[in-house]
């Protein structure tokens, strides 16, 4: 974890670019599911690659909200995306990761429901489209609990719905021309205003030597497994 | 006054525990099937000046909603409240971030295992009328019997060290009593001691547990591929020169097959 | 028959894509004087070899022998000069002998390497040799013309065979050789992605995407199986025949099939289980080329079928993602470096003399990084003017082309040569044979052309100059030849000067062209072996030795033969020379 100078993000220079897991898992199912596949994000430029990746295997078209590259917070991200899907119209499903691997803000999928009224369930493995319904999974302890939901629904993804293809090299040579729609939506006054981020303590890792059970179990419990 | 969602959990008396030294608590819950939108909406309708979790996935998904319907920022993860600055967590537990949380009610969910548990106290049940939004109507058992390398937040783990299938009963004794799942490095599959299934690795399944313990592993590139997305890791290695303490948060320098089961016979004993 | 065979396989050639073979004449000619001439490859095994070369020389000085029956049968006597008869009597013989001699080989020795090759054609065909050189031995002794006849009808009868059999090789060795690889042995052939759609190329996934050169592979073949020999998944265990991989091949060639090649001729495991080693190509005696086989038949299945060992998907999706195959921060590459003092290039740097390329396997992986380390002590002791290029090195690409994703591969070479470039770098030293072998042979089809050695030639030209001078000892030291460097590269006499240097060197049975691989090439570092490990058996060689050390010269090899050395309970160090030698120094 390195941060930039003015501590407002993360030093990327050095960084590739990725899609969280959670939604490249959701991006997989779209796919699988069939259908017109959309695939949307909010960021800067860059963040095109990311939507050729998901036309790679097999999403049809793309939008991408750009922003300058400064970071918006889940209330704003989720008020664009929203309008965006508005705009377009005729979903039966919208998929999102179920948080962010960064930002972690867990409500980006929830927010969106609410804007557009639509029903939402989080945290899925599973998602079985019938007819004019889902029904869907989520892991609970050692169990699963059911849900299910009319059409058209907001569900948000974890990593282990399925496991997503890797993409052909025709695919991606497809991908290349394959539509994306480019929006500049207005960044909003931030409600979780970020202010500086910071590295915890005891980042850099040199084992802490342990000399008997009792030290271990002690730091067990402090760890919270035992 | 600071409103409480509790779940009968450890995660939510840590949440309580965190809510007191923000103000006078009252702790809520519900009962009946779970109706996530249902429920907040008669956790938005109570009057308060903060409205707190625990960062569990229940959690998370209550106060969004809450957030959502009240349209206010939600702050999930917090370690840390300072007037209207929190400080919360990111890219899980690597980063901090600290930011101010304008609205109110403030909604914001306590990042796990950083507040120690309090005692709950009272709990009131809310009213939570179905909405005839989703909620669960079934619940099913999970086919697999015990706990899945993948999912499991306990990985305890054997190598070369552990010497033959027999000797991974140890092994296997400190991962029942930890409530999880025991893996094993490539040289125990090739050698045939454990499934293919049990391999932590590059090539074999990769972990995300609270806690991976390594025990006569000697941490080659490709096995710790597998078990660097653990939060933690233990090692047990008689080798203080084995690459795995590169990587190990903590190790204990010693035969595995006396340093194990001293671990679980201690885990019993304070256990009573 | 023959024409009208000669006359399919020829279409087949020229209807197959080009292979880019350009010019180098005078090395050509020189291999077709050594390899087909001179029989050399064949004459790494002696005794076969000479069966060979007799029944080869004999050939060649017997042909005339034709015309000169012809006249005969057609009334014109015999006009075979004194001299010429002596001296193809003298050859006949020694056909007769090299004949007997491969009875002898394959009914009584009989060799492994034959496993699952044709026997009953060889014997056809060795059968209608002697019977073509004893007919023309008898109408020298008896003068009848009758033998002239039936001389003449045995050629014609073995010329019609030919092009049915494996004989063909007769046809196309020579053709195969030339068109052969004269220099950059390591590097593959680059695809191209910029094409209209119906001329892209992806690999080969049906005999329609065979290159010329791969067709005369498949026709020169004589199911000799050296390479079957030669080879180290099959030597441990595997289904991996690259023989058979070249007869799969053929078969699917001559039936012109529309089936895919993998799984119909040549089955899924075996292209996979290939470690890239080259020790195959080394063996051929008519010059194929199984590597460029095997991984273009990996880069079809991979790049169009998604279709791969799915233990090496997140090294290939961290190699595109994090640029490195161990998906560890780029950021951490350099830490090694502070510590030690050595200069980290930032961009508009200017250039130093040598830019010094770590690999990625000597930035994360701890074993890996004693080399890096003794590399940079021993350099900055020398007073040599390098620089690393830290967080900006990323992967060479190398793990993932050899996977068969060329895509991924050119996008690493781009970036690296645009970094390269931009630095202004004109020589790269490298402690990794497999970046090594990227940066000296493959990037120049990128625009990278750089003047590349690996770290044990510039060490042993340091200790030569004196500017390091490093104490002798009588320790014996076993050397290990990485096959990029000794096989693909020819790097084998400049690791051992540096051992002589600092202890007393001992050879291996299977060393320098003939090392035997440590079992990670070929992406096989990231990939599940199964049955014997190639690693655990080169290392029972090397234990065999008796010497205390074992000296490498690449991180992957030090990785695989620590493993293999602990796993057989060998008392043996294993170490790289650039280790050793910097403790030479102390």
């Amino acid at each position: 974890m390195v941060l930039a100078a003015d501590a407002q993000a993360l030093e990327t220079r050095h960084l590739g670019f990725t899609i969280s897991p959670h939604e490249e898992c959701a991006v997989e199912e779209a796919v699988r599911i069939g259908g017109e596949v959309v695939v949307l994000t909010l960021g800067p430029a860059e963040a095109e690659e990311q939507l050729r990746d998901c036309m790679a295997i097999g999403a049809d078209r793309g939008i991408l909200l750009r922003t300058d590259g400064e970071e918006w917070d889940a209330q704003s991200t989720a008020a664009a995306i929203a309008e965006a899907i508005r705009d377009e119209g005729g979903f039966d499903l919208v998929l999102f990761g179920n948080e962010s691997a960064d930002a972690a803000g867990y409500q980006v999928g929830i927010r969106v429901a609410h804007v557009l009224g639509l029903p939402v369930v989080t945290g899925l493995k599973r998602i079985e489209v019938l007819d004019g319904t889902v029904r869907c999974e989520r892991d609970v302890g050692g169990a699963r609990d059911v849900y299910e939901a009319p059409l058209p629904a907001v569900l948000t993804v974890l990593e282990g719905l399925n496991l997503p293809r890797y993409p052909s090299v025709p695919g991606r040579l497809r991908a290349k021309s394959k539509p994306l729609a480019v929006v500049e939506p207005v960044r909003p006054a931030q409600g979780l205003e970020k202010l500086r981020l910071a590295v915890p303590e005891g980042q850099g890792k040199r084992a802490e030597i342990l000399e008997d059970a009792a030290q271990v179990v002690d730091v067990l419990r402090r760890l919270g497994v035992a | 006054m600071i409103l409480v969602f509790v779940d009968a959990d450890e995660l939510s008396a840590q949440a309580v525990g965190f809510a007191r030294g923000l103000g006078d608590v009252r702790a809520v819950t519900f009962e009946g099937a779970y109706q996530p939108l249902a429920w907040a909406k008669a956790l938005a309708a109570q009057e308060a000046e903060a409205i707190v979790a625990a960062g569990s996935d229940r959690g998370n998904e209550l106060l969004a909603h809450v957030a959502a319907l009240l349209d206010v920022p939600f702050a999930a993860n917090v370690t840390a409240v300072d007037g209207d600055t929190v400080t919360r967590v990111r890219w899980g537990g690597s980063l901090l971030e600290e930011a101010r949380l304008h609205g109110e009610p403030r909604i914001l969910t306590v990042a796990p295992h950083t507040h120690p548990a309090a005692d709950i106290g009272d709990v009131e049940t809310l009213p939570a009328p179905d909405d005839g939004s989703p909620k669960v109507i079934a619940s099913v058992e999970e086919s697999s019997g015990g706990v899945s390398l993948r999912d499991a937040k306990v990985v305890v783990s054997g190598g070369r060290g552990v010497g033959s299938a027999e000797g991974f009963a140890i092994i296997e004794e400190l991962a029942g009593l930890l409530g999880g799942a025991v893996g094993c490095s490539r040289v125990v599959t090739s050698a045939g001691w454990r499934p293919h299934a049990d391999q932590v690795g590059q090539t074999g399944t990769k972990i995300s547990a609270d806690l991976y313990i390594a025990c006569g592993i000697s941490g080659a590139t490709q096995h710790i591929a597998g078990a660097k997305g653990a939060k933690k890791i233990l090692a047990i290695n008689t080798d203080p020169e084995a690459p795995i303490l590169a990587s190990a948060d903590y190790a204990v320098i010693g035969d595995l097959h006396e340093v194990v089961p001293a671990i679980s016979a201690e885990l019993k004993r304070v256990r009573g | 028959m023959f024409a009208r065979r000669a006359v399919f396989l020829t279409r087949l050639v020229l209807e197959a894509k080009p292979a880019d073979r350009p010019g180098a004449t005078s090395a050509r000619v020189v291999n077709e004087a050594e390899i087909v001439l001179g029989q050399r490859k064949l004459l790494q095994r002696l005794v076969p070899g000479l069966m060979h070369a007799f029944i080869f020389w004999g050939f060649l000085v017997l042909f005339p022998t034709i015309v000169l029956a012809a006249i005969d049968v057609a009334g014109g006597g015999d006009h075979t000069p004194a001299w010429y008869r002596d001296l193809s009597d003298v050859f006949a013989w020694l056909v007769l002998v090299g004949v007997v001699t491969a009875f002898v080989i394959r009914k009584i020795v009989r060799p492994a390497r034959f496993a699952g090759s044709h026997l009953g054609e060889a014997d056809v065909i060795l059968a209608l040799i002697a019977a073509v050189v004893i007919t023309l031995l008898l109408w020298h002794h008896f003068g009848d013309s009758g033998f002239a006849w039936a001389h003449l009808v045995l050629i014609g009868l073995f010329l019609a065979y030919i092009p049915y059999s494996k004989h063909l090789h007769i046809a196309t060795a020579a053709v195969n050789v030339w068109m052969a690889r004269t220099r950059q042995r390591g590097r593959l052939e680059p695809l191209r992605f910029d094409l209209p759609d119906d001329q892209l190329r992806f690999g080969v996934a049906t005999v329609a995407d065979l290159t010329r050169k791969q067709v005369v592979d498949a026709f020169s073949c004589t199911e000799c199986g050296r390479c079957q020999d030669a080879c180290p998944a099959y030597a441990t265990g595997k289904i991996l025949s690259p023989k058979l991989v070249i007869m799969g091949v053929r078969d699917q060639l001559f039936a012109q099939s529309e089936e895919p090649i993998v799984g119909n001729g040549v089955p899924e495991e075996m292209i996979w289980d290939c470690v890239t080693c080259g020790a195959c190509v080394e063996a051929c005696p008519v010059s194929i080329e199984h590597v460029d086989h095997i991984l273009d038949l990996r880069r079809s299945r991979l790049m169009v079928d998604s279709s791969f060992p799915a233990e090496a998907e997140p090294m290939l999706r961290d190699v595109e993602r994090a640029s490195n195959p161990w998906g560890k921060p780029q950021t951490e590459r350099a830490v090694w470096a502070e510590e030690l003092g050595v200069r980290v290039l930032e961009p508009g740097d200017a250039a130093p003399e040598y830019l010094y390329w770590v690999g990625c396997a000597a930035s994360f992986d701890e074993r890996a990084r004693a080399s890096a380390v003794a590399t940079a002590k021993l350099l900055k002791r020398a007073g040599v003017d390098f620089a690393i290029l830290g967080p900006r090195e990323a992967c060479t690409g190398d793990p993932a082309r050899r996977m068969g994703n060329e895509y991924v591969f050119q996008a690493y070479a781009e970036q690296n040569v645009a970094t390269l470039n931009e630095q202004g770098v004109t020589k790269i030293v490298a402690s990794c044979p497999h970046c090594f072998n990227t940066l000296a042979n493959e990037y120049g089809d990128f625009g990278g052309r750089y003047e590349v050695l690996h770290h044990s030639e510039l060490l042993a030209q340091l200790v030569d100059e004196g500017r390091l001078a490093p104490s002798a000892s009588s320790a014996s030291v076993a050397y290990h030849d990485s096959c990029y460097l000794a096989r693909h590269n020819d790097v084998r006499a400049q690791p051992r000067k540096l051992l002589k240097a600092i202890g007393r060197p001992v050879e291996m049975e299977r060393s320098g062209k003939k090392t035997f691989c440590c079992g990670a090439g070929g992406a096989h570092m990231w990939m599940e072996e199964h049955g014997t490990q190639i690693n655990v058996e080169r290392a029972k060689e090397a234990a065999a030795t008796g010497a205390e050390t074992l000296a490498v010269a690449c991180p992957f090899c030090t990785v695989m033969l620590d493993d293999g050395v602990r796993e057989v309970g060998a008392d043996m160090r294993v170490a790289d020379v650039a280790t050793l030698l910097a403790e030479a120094l102390e």
